[in-house]
């Protein structure tokens, strides 16, 4: 079997073990950049595999989920036990498994380690983390180890890369050799009460059996480096101080994905602009032009804008994961999202949200528990994103009266901005508290969380994340989202004007334009709905037209009004479209169409609405089904309009 | 069951306690036994969360965080 020569086929390696075992980290020094990255049928599993060749062997690294048993509960439980059983379509009988195993956790890693043997694979046992098991003054001796497990234990320490040949050379050598013996506890089992349910009986009698190689295998010295660890996390985990330093990391966090991405963000719009100017010069003026620049850059354009932003949340998530603080995180906040019938595991998504609900939502991978996940994704879009700031800007800044509230220094317009923000918390809190009593009714969801000791994060890992981060956002900016730009140019451009008059001006034309399109007569359609908001029928037409992303309200509002195009970040144009959007009167009468209650109904609509074709994207992506994307924009766009219509009727009766 | 032994929701922050037993079939004590809380074995609450909750125990060697209502299910001889 291990004979030179391709004509084998692939050597098919699971890697198995406990999450926080340094496992990704083995993953990379073994595969590298893994080879495919998807779903497993049917579930919202991650399936990452990873090909390298060894000694003339071409080995497929399947990385499966870490997961604490084999008595599959959870979906990622499923999983690997249907791959170990050779059951998961799609992937090939195992030849061999590799049992990742923590060295400074020894007895509970070896109880997945004790499942995974039974299964009667060929199998290493990987053992990482040695050297800060050594700093804790704990030694074991593997060739015992080997002995007792009856399969070949390799002390590994992947990020220096020691050990890695060898583990390469056993899974070779393993995957022709005959299965190891089935650990034997029947004597352990015989001890444990029979009334007893065979899983707690099962589980009692495994860490009997773990116990006694425990002892023979493990010496505990004095432990010179843990009372470091201890403090660290004693100061972390602090009523006091560990808040503290909570909200200084997330107020770093949430600085960074604003600040720190701007230039970047800049410099790709900046691009982005420099690409239309190019085509619009390569182009002859037309249809094809007018599709490439206001269809496809300006779609595509306006989301990989935010790459950026992805970047560096999932770089901040991946390395304080990697050190072990997200965890404390979640245990710092939980009982502040129980109430809401979230868990501590929702913050990151929920702050990052703030930023952009994609990599908020993107980040709730972090939440192992389905029913928690689910919950925080659709919630998620609730949080107020970057991109309804320039609509707050423009709404708050021209039709907000700036007078003080209660003290000189506090104006009327920053109060109507800090509530839209926290409209968005309190509605999303009331859903989550709505849904989790009602639609996700059912047992309290357990929280057993591990809490792993503080240690560096690994660069390849930090990288990867990052990487694969950034490459599943991009290939759905040229898909799906590419898709939705052209279909919504499209309905904003056909049918062409019948005949348009030749004294009009090129903003007149332009109005007079989208006034005839699929688009202006679908807001018309839509006019009966909108109107209880305060909306005519072109301010319905702009809410359509922000179906793919809501910052598109602006350039619409200025078209749709005959301006043309403005850019939501030029002061200039801002004041030209502010002027513009005072002075619009609904159709055929001198009644104003901005008045402070239209303005509010559109800024809490706006706040509430599902309007981000990427975000519904992503949804469908991350759940792995199209029924969520449809539930979200459901929900939302009805909140919206109820909202909207409530802000409106109020503010009318009030005389605003 | 109605259990007169105390639970690990009982134990105050900083004492350790020899866990009895895991009684419950429920998939979540089932959980807890597989995390290792078996009988016999000796965990710390190592800390409380700001707001009272979850715990941070110690057990095996390690770090493990579950909320009141999950230690209420661990039997403990104090």
């Amino acid at each position: 079997m291990t004979e030179p020569g391709g004509r084998e086929r692939p050597l098919t390696v699971a890697l198995v073990g406990n999450p926080n075992t340094g496992k990704s980290t083995l993953f990379t020094a073994l595969a590298g950049i893994p080879t495919r990255i998807g779903n497993y049928p049917g579930v919202t599993v991650e399936e990452k595999v990873g090909r390298f060749t060894h000694r003339g062997r071409v080995v497929d690294l399947v990385d499966l989920p870490g997961t604490y048993s084999l008595r599959p509960q959870s979906p990622d439980e499923r999983v690997v036990a249907d791959v170990l059983a050779g059951r998961m379509p799609g992937v090939p009988p195992l030849d061999c498994i590799i049992i990742v195993v923590d060295a400074t956790n020894l007895a509970r890693n070896l109880f997945l380690a004790s499942q995974a043997l039974e299964i009667g694979l060929p199998t290493v046992v990987a053992l990482t983390l040695g050297d800060v098991a050594a700093d804790r003054g704990i030694a074991i001796d593997t060739a015992a180890l080997a002995h007792r497990l009856d399969c070949p234990v390799i002390p590994v320490v992947a990020p220096r890369g020691t050990g890695i040949e060898t583990l390469r050379d056993e899974a070779l050598a393993t995957s022709g050799r005959p299965r190891p013996r089935a650990p034997d506890f029947a004597s352990h089992l015989a001890a444990v009460d029979t009334a007893r349910p065979a899983p707690a009986r099962d589980a009692i009698a495994r860490y009997a059996w773990i116990d006694r190689i425990a002892a023979d295998v493990v010496q505990r010295g004095a432990p010179p480096r843990q009372r470091i660890a201890d403090t660290i996390d004693g100061i972390l985990t602090h009523r006091l101080w560990g808040t503290l330093f909570f909200a200084l990391v997330m107020l770093t966090l949430f600085t960074s994905i604003f600040r720190l991405a701007t230039p970047a963000m800049d410099l790709i719009s900046g691009g982005m602009d420099a690409v239309a100017a190019w085509v619009e010069s390569l182009l002859p003026e037309g249809a094809l032009r007018s599709l490439v620049v206001d269809g496809v850059l300006a779609g595509v354009g306006g989301v990989v804008v935010f790459l950026p932003q992805i970047a560096l949340l999932f770089l901040f998530v991946a390395l304080l994961e990697g050190c072990g603080y997200l965890s404390r995180a979640a245990f710092l906040m939980d009982r502040l999202l129980v109430g809401a019938g979230l868990s501590g595991k929702s913050f990151i998504p929920l702050l990052s949200s703030f930023a952009c609900a994609i990599p908020g939502i993107m980040a709730a991978r972090t939440i192992e528990n389905r029913r928690d996940r689910l919950l925080t994704i659709l919630v998620a879009p609730l949080m107020s994103c970057s991109a309804r700031l320039p609509v707050y800007l423009l709404l708050c800044g021209a039709f907000v009266p700036d007078v003080a509230v209660g003290v000189s220094w506090l104006r009327l317009p920053a109060v109507v901005l800090a509530a839209m923000y926290a409209l968005g918390v309190v509605v999303a809190a009331l859903v989550a508290f709505v849904l989790s009593r009602t639609v996700f009714r059912g047992p309290p969801q357990p929280f057993v969380m591990e809490l792993p000791g503080w240690r560096w994060p690994q660069p390849a890992v930090v990288l990867e994340r990052v990487r694969e981060a950034a490459w599943s956002f991009l290939k759905n900016a040229g898909t799906l989202i590419l898709a939705m730009s052209v279909v919504i140019w499209a309905l904003g451009n056909y049918p062409k004007p019948v005949q348009p008059d030749p004294s009009m001006t090129e903003a007149e034309l332009q109005g007079e334009a989208l006034r005839q399109s699929f688009l202006g007569r679908a807001g018309r359609v839509i006019e009966p709905v909108v109107a209880p908001l305060g909306w005519d029928w072109r301010l319905g037409c702009a809410a359509i037209a922000s179906f793919p992303a809501r910052e598109v309200v602006l350039g619409t509002l200025g078209v749709i009004y005959n301006l043309g195009d403005v850019d939501p970040g030029e002061e200039e144009g801002a004041t030209m479209l502010v002027r513009r959007l005072k002075a619009a009167t609904w159709d055929g009468t001198t009644r104003r169409v901005f008045t402070l209650p239209v303005a509010l109904s559109l800024m809490v609509f706006f706040a509430l609405c599902a309007q981000c074709a990427s975000t519904l994207v992503v949804i469908g992506k991350e759940t792995g089904s199209w029924v969520w994307p449809v539930v979200t924009f459901t929900y939302m766009t009805m909140l919206a309009w109820f909202a909207a219509f409530a802000i409106y009727q109020v503010g009318t009766a009030l005389g605003w | 069951m109605v259990s007169l032994m105390p639970s690990l929701a009982q134990v105050a922050v900083g004492r350790t306690a020899a866990v009895v037993d895991v009684p419950g079939a429920d998939p979540v004590s089932l959980r807890l036994l597989e995390m290792g809380l078996t009988p016999g074995v000796q965990v710390a609450v190592v800390a409380a969360a700001p707001l009272g909750d979850p715990l941070e125990l110690e057990v095996r060697g390690y770090r493990l965080s579950i909320r009141r209502r999950e230690a209420a299910l661990v039997a403990v001889a104090t």
